[in-house]
């Protein structure tokens, strides 16, 4: 996951002849949150703390059998890293649609910039859930509240839905990117365009979907009806076919070429030896008859790896020779290249082709030992050797990556003869990147447009030079890439880091327990988040339209649709309504296992609090947009007043809400009927206090001149926020508190 | 028009720049169907197992209904097909669609959309076929 | 290059070679060897996808062999095209549509249901033991553990419960596996159909000692089945010779009997495994240990060291000569 959102935010600027993409900011805010988390859990294992309930953290053995840190870490600090995650996610998606290089139609964009679109909007759908499963893991951990204990009417296979849907198309977003490198390296090596264009692109899109319908695969021995495993059995045969097109589109655009024999191929073609296996066993453990037998088992754990090794490892590889000289300026050695791989190919295949087996004859997974005379002692044997052979194979390529090449000369300029915009860069690369951003014709404009590179060395294109001392960079349409706007990005800064810090402390601290540094390291958070946005964006531009080259003059400052802002907010509110409703499918899950939900003995929180905080949320709302219209007459003190009314509305509803629960008596620690009501009242708590600040913000801004009728980006942004919050207030309103009513009446 | 516009569209002025607009959310439309008649029927199902019919309750009723939600879906991504098929025939001319033009944009995306539908299409046939052959909520 | 590949197939070849015979091998553990009717039948499913996916995998290699030859013609677009379609669409679509159809109607059978009068025993998943129940033909039921007899040929229906966490129960030769959820009653249907010995394993990591979690499994003829049941209903013999009936006293008197039942004696607990004819089973501690006066005395001095996280403390406090009289009294529960 890192590798590929550190991969992405590196090459697909260059990959678009883009200056940057546009929230660096952003990404470096994502980077310190990865930096932190991935140290603080992965260092948790020097400190003897480590979690130790397998990836997955199936309660009840993690929330009551096993005491210390170690589940906590897991649950907070992998919580950390998916904020990076999803911070990574909205940079991408909005890059990918808003920051091609003009005239490079969606039609003749890199298949890379497809598949990392797709794993993006994945990622939104993905990672939430596991938040909100987190969070309801982390309550119940920190404060008893029975989510997953079956005594008090929880159920732990709640988490096992949550993680899933979580993990399977985690294994996606992990593969996608990967053989998104093998995309971009058969072409170059067949000095062919790749063949079936539109069909790796259904590829993309269908396998982004029907990983969605695959989670259930991993719970077929739960106990469920046959009629729910072969919904989902139905869904992970699908995917195949997704699966299977694209390795035929590489087969074809080989085909259709002649092969340059290099060591990145060599990569892709060990890749394909493998990842075929491994799908082929997929299709296998997707029909769950076999699954009864093969679950849990080292079959799996051979065919996890062949799908992972081969479609991720494998291309990673190919990529990281591929790609080096556009980090570096400097090849790497094909000598060393070929013994890797030869090394890491063979002893890949002696380690796990010999699981398919042990597993077979009945060797569960997560055993530190086993009984002998069972047959698995030879083959693990065999394993093991195969295991030091491919970390011998991983050693030579990271030596050939670290070793010192002072002397070696700097590498040709495109030293593949690839066809595409990233191989534009000059040798060693310099820190702008493109000298000017060229007008792209082809899907492969080094080799179909002559005189291409010449012509952007030269500053023929748009944006040659920074005249503004700004940095900045086009903004195109989504279909077409004509472009709308030059965006000004900013520079490097220290509130990234601090903003990371502190959200990292609110995470750590809590990890501890220590709830009242967390709390202040939160206020510390949101203190850094609102000073970086209040001096960092939405900044009113000294001119309106700036030339950007050729003649065209485009607009420095867009709001609504058209800003970069608005996409990112949208893009974000999505994730967040994803983990919006994985909470609410929580609640209809405990209905749907208990006859007796909610429980007839126990209080629920009635019906006029709850539709009172409904009433003054949606006032709040609606209060919003007349300030937005307000801002756009010019009504200043219409404007103030409103958002003023809608500051009050915002927290009175926040109140009513929690009201209804507390006065009833609704203790969350007694039942999950309580604990879940409070938990989707504490959500929706949280995000109208951060609506409420948003609208102090904004009449803020207004106040400071920042935000004037024709720069409203502020105000136009956090409108589109309060669309959502009416939405969750709505659902969570009927969810509480009339979904009971309706289903007691029957 | 200005220059640096001029440079970006010449290659457009043909007629079939006057055809309806085309937007990139056409490409989910038929895979959307695809997950929401899933669900539906997952949850229907499951519902209807856990709630109401018992371990051993037979499936006629969720069974009908999911054929109607088969009905509805299958329609639903054959209007999808022949919007896509209609935008992906423009013009007559066979793939790669690499050209710089607002033409090969829409064949392109019309292709793609198409064979999204045929993905979609097998995958709803797919969940379907699972009530077929299955009668009860063991 | 060429040498390298030359290890490579070699390699193969030696891994294939070297695993004919285990895989001919008839182990306890193995799905290959099925001795009843769901492991069969899923058996079956496995040989043909298995033989299957290595024919479609040696095609695709076969074709990226042929493509990355130089001394051949570059294809046309009309013959890619046609590759594509049918190699990448069609063909898999046919070949996915057959085995969803095969996969889903074994889910029938698989999971059926064996009439009311079949046999129906609970086995509930404890950290790291199953805690077996048997209906002894009225209403009450004879407490067992970490062992099955299975009489051939009849459908037994296992109601699989947990007391702590998920465990999993899987006997491969006989079918997969189900989990054991705790606040759910899970169900598994085994038709064993040919006698002998079969082990079991939990499958879902459920703690320091998921690795120890074994079970054991004895198919055997009615008669013999009939016979093995009424011994396990009687209640415990007193022992006979000194060494034992020492070992009686200080079993009670060391408070054994507060986690422990041996029915027949004051030793009523709840808490581990019923002992009343622990001398009888196949193995102890979950499979971890052969049952013998040796293994039950270092089993009662280190438990948590055999098994990390057992319940089952570590007396070693006791005098030795008091462990060896309660193990030869143990040894005796027949």
């Amino acid at each position: 996951m890192p590798i590929f959102e550190a991969f992405s935010i590196l090459i697909l600027p260059q990959l678009l002849g883009a200056r940057d993409l546009p929230f660096p900011r952003l990404s470096a805010y994502g980077f310190w949150c990865f930096l932190i988390g991935g140290v603080f859990v992965c260092g948790s294992i020097f400190f003897n703390v480590a979690p130790a309930g397998g990836w997955f953290m199936y309660p009840p053995l993690t929330t009551q059998y096993q005491d210390g840190l170690g589940p906590d870490i897991w649950l907070l600090g992998l919580s950390f890293i998916e904020v990076a995650s999803l911070a990574a996610a909205v940079e991408l998606i909005v890059g990918v649609l808003k920051t091609r290089p003009p005239g490079m139609r969606i039609n003749l964009m890199p298949l890379y910039a497809w598949y990392i679109l797709v794993v993006g909007v994945m990622i939104l759908f993905a990672f939430p859930p596991l938040i909100a499963g987190d969070l309801l893991f982390e309550l119940e951990r920190a404060f008893d509240w029975p989510f997953f204990d079956p005594a008090r009417g929880g159920d732990p296979l709640l988490w096992q839905h949550l993680f899933w849907i979580f993990g399977h198309p985690e294994v996606y977003i992990i593969f996608l990117p990967s053989i998104a490198l093998v995309a971009m390296i058969v072409p170059t090596f067949a000095q062919r365009p790749i063949v079936g264009y539109s069909w790796i692109v259904l590829a993309a899109v269908g396998t982004g979907f029907l990983s969605f319908g695959l989670w259930v695969h991993h719970m077929y021995t739960t106990g469920m009806p046959n009629i729910s495993i072969g919904f989902f059995s139905a869904a992970s045969e699908a995917v195949a076919i997704s699966t299977g097109v694209q390795i035929f589109c590489f087969l074809a655009t080989l085909l259709a070429g002649r092969l340059t024999r290099s060591v990145p191929m060599l990569f892709v073609a060990g890749a394909l030896a493998i990842f075929v296996l491994g799908g082929l066993t997929g299709v296998m453990v997707a029909l769950a008859p076999f699954d009864f037998q093969a679950h849990d088992t080292y079959f799996i754990v051979a065919h996890l790896h062949y799908v992972l090794i081969g479609g991720m490892l494998f291309p990673v590889a190919a990529g990281v020779h591929y790609f080096f000289p556009l980090a570096t300026g400097k090849l790497l050695s094909p000598r060393l290249g070929r013994w890797a791989f030869w090394l890491m190919f063979i002893g890949f295949n002696v380690a796990f082709m010999p699981m398919h087996l042990t597993g077979l004859l009945g060797m569960p997974r997560r055993v530190y030992t086993y009984a002998p005379n069972l047959g698995f002692d030879t083959l693990n044997l065999i394993s093991t050797v195969g295991a030091y052979v491919l970390a011998a194979g991983v050693a030579v390529l990271l030596f050939d990556v670290v070793r010192p090449r002072k002397k070696q000369p700097f590498a040709p300029r495109n030293p593949w003869q690839a066809g595409t915009l990233e191989w534009l860069a000059e040798m060693p690369p310099q820190s702008w990147g493109v000298r000017s951003i060229p007008v792209v014709r082809s899907r492969y404009p080094l080799w179909d447009q002559p005189g291409l590179m010449r012509e952007v060395d030269t500053g023929r294109y748009f944006l040659p030079g920074a005249a503004d001392g700004h940095r900045e960079t086009l903004i195109t349409t989504t279909l077409d890439a004509m472009p709308v706007q030059c965006q000004r990005v900013p520079g490097p800064t220290f509130k990234a880091l601090w903003a990371a810090l502190f959200t990292g402390g609110a995470f750590i601290f809590a990890t501890f327990a220590w709830y009242s540094a967390a709390l202040i390291s939160a206020v510390l958070a949101l203190a850094v988040i609102l000073l970086w946005l209040w001096t960092g964006t939405s900044i009113i531009p000294e001119q309106e339209q700036k030339d950007v080259g050729l003649g065209l003059r485009l607009p420095l400052y867009e709001s609504g649709r058209h800003s970069v802002g608005w996409w990112a907010m949208l893009i974000t509110m999505i994730g967040d309504m994803s983990a919006f409703f994985s909470l609410v499918f929580g609640y209809l899950f405990y209905w749907t296992i208990s006859a007796d939900f909610p429980p007839a003995a126990l209080p629920g929180p009635g019906i006029g609090w709850p539709v009172a905080a409904l009433l003054l949320l949606l006032a709040s709302w609606l209060l919003t947009l007349r300030a937005r219209h307000d801002n756009r007459e010019d009504r200043n003190v219409r404007y103030q007043l409103d958002l003023a009314a809608s500051v009050l509305c915002g927290v009175a509803g926040a109140a009513a809400l929690m009201a209804g629960p507390w006065f009833n008596g609704m203790r969350p620690t007694e039942h999950v009927y309580p604990a879940i009501t409070w938990a989707l009242v504490v959500w929706l708590t949280l995000h109208i206090g951060a609506g409420v600040i948003m609208q102090a913000y904004c009449m803020a801004r207004r106040w400071r001149r920042r935000l004037t009728p024709q720069h409203d980006m502020d105000i136009q942004n956090i409108g589109l926020y309060w669309h959502f919050m009416a939405l969750t207030a709505a659902v969570t309103v009927f969810t509480i508190a009339v979904f009971p009513l309706l289903t007691s009446a029957r | 028009m200005k220059r640096g516009t001029r440079i970006l569209s010449d290659a457009d002025h043909r007629p079939e720049q006057r055809q309806p607009r085309q937007t990139l959310w056409q490409l989910v439309v038929a895979p959307t169907t695809w997950a929401v008649h899933f669900m539906l029927c997952y949850i229907t199902a499951a519902v209807w197992c856990a709630r109401f019919a018992g371990r051993d309750g037979p499936l006629a009723g969720p069974g009908r209904l999911i054929a109607v939600y088969t009905v509805v879906a299958v329609a639903i991504i054959l209007v999808a097909t022949w919007r896509a098929w209609r935008q992906h025939r423009w013009g007559q001319q066979a793939p790669p669609h690499d050209e710089a033009t607002a033409g090969d944009r829409r064949r392109f995306l019309g292709l793609a959309t198409l064979l999204l539908c045929e993905l979609s299409l097998v995958a709803t046939l797919f969940t379907a076929m699972v009530p077929a052959l299955i009668g009860d909520c063991r | 290059m060429r040498q390298r590949l030359a290890v490579a197939v070699i390699c193969s070849t030696a891994v294939v070679l070297f695993s004919l015979p285990i895989i001919a091998a008839a182990l306890p553990q193995s799905t290959l060897h099925p001795a009843g009717r769901g492991a069969e039948l899923i058996a079956g499913l496995f040989w043909w996808m298995a033989g299957g996916a290595l024919l479609i995998w040696a095609l695709v290699i076969g074709i990226a062999w042929y493509a990355q030859r130089t001394d051949r013609q570059p294809w046309s677009t009309t013959a890619l095209r046609r590759f594509i379609i049918i190699g990448g669409a069609v063909f898999p679509t046919l070949v996915l549509t057959t085995l969803l159809v095969w996969g889903l109607w074994l889910l029938a059978p698989l999971r059926a249901e064996p009439g009311t009068d079949a046999l129906r025993i609970t086995v509930i998943g404890e950290q790291f033991w199953w805690r077996v129940r048997y209906p002894d033909g009225t209403d009450n039921q004879i407490e067992l553990a970490n062992e099955l007899w299975l009489p051939v040929n009849e459908p037994v229906e296992l109601l699989l419960q947990s007391r702590d966490v998920i465990h999993s129960f899987w006997v491969p030769a006989l079918a997969g596996k189900m989990d054991m959820i705790p606040g759910r009653t899970t169900r598994l249907l085994l038709e064993p159909n040919r006698t002998g010995s079969f082990r079991g394993a939990c499958a879902e990591y459920c703690g320091a000692s998921h690795t120890f979690m074994a079970l054991q499994v004895r198919v055997v003829e009615r008669l013999q089945y009939e016979a093995w049941l009424a011994a396990q209903r009687a209640p415990a013999m007193m022992p006979t010779d000194a060494l034992a009936l020492a070992g009686a006293n200080a079993f009670l008197r060391n408070g054994c009997g507060a986690c422990h039942t041996i029915r027949g004696t004051a030793a009523g607990g709840r808490v581990g495994p019923d002992l009343t004819h622990v001398g009888s089973r196949l193995s102890l501690a979950a499979g971890t240990l052969t049952t013998d006066s040796d293994t039950l005395a270092r089993w009662i001095s280190h438990a948590p060291t055999i098994k990390p996280d057992a319940r089952m403390p570590a007396f070693e406090v006791l005098p030795a000569a008091e462990i060896t009289a309660m193990a030869a009294y143990l040894e005796a529960l027949q």
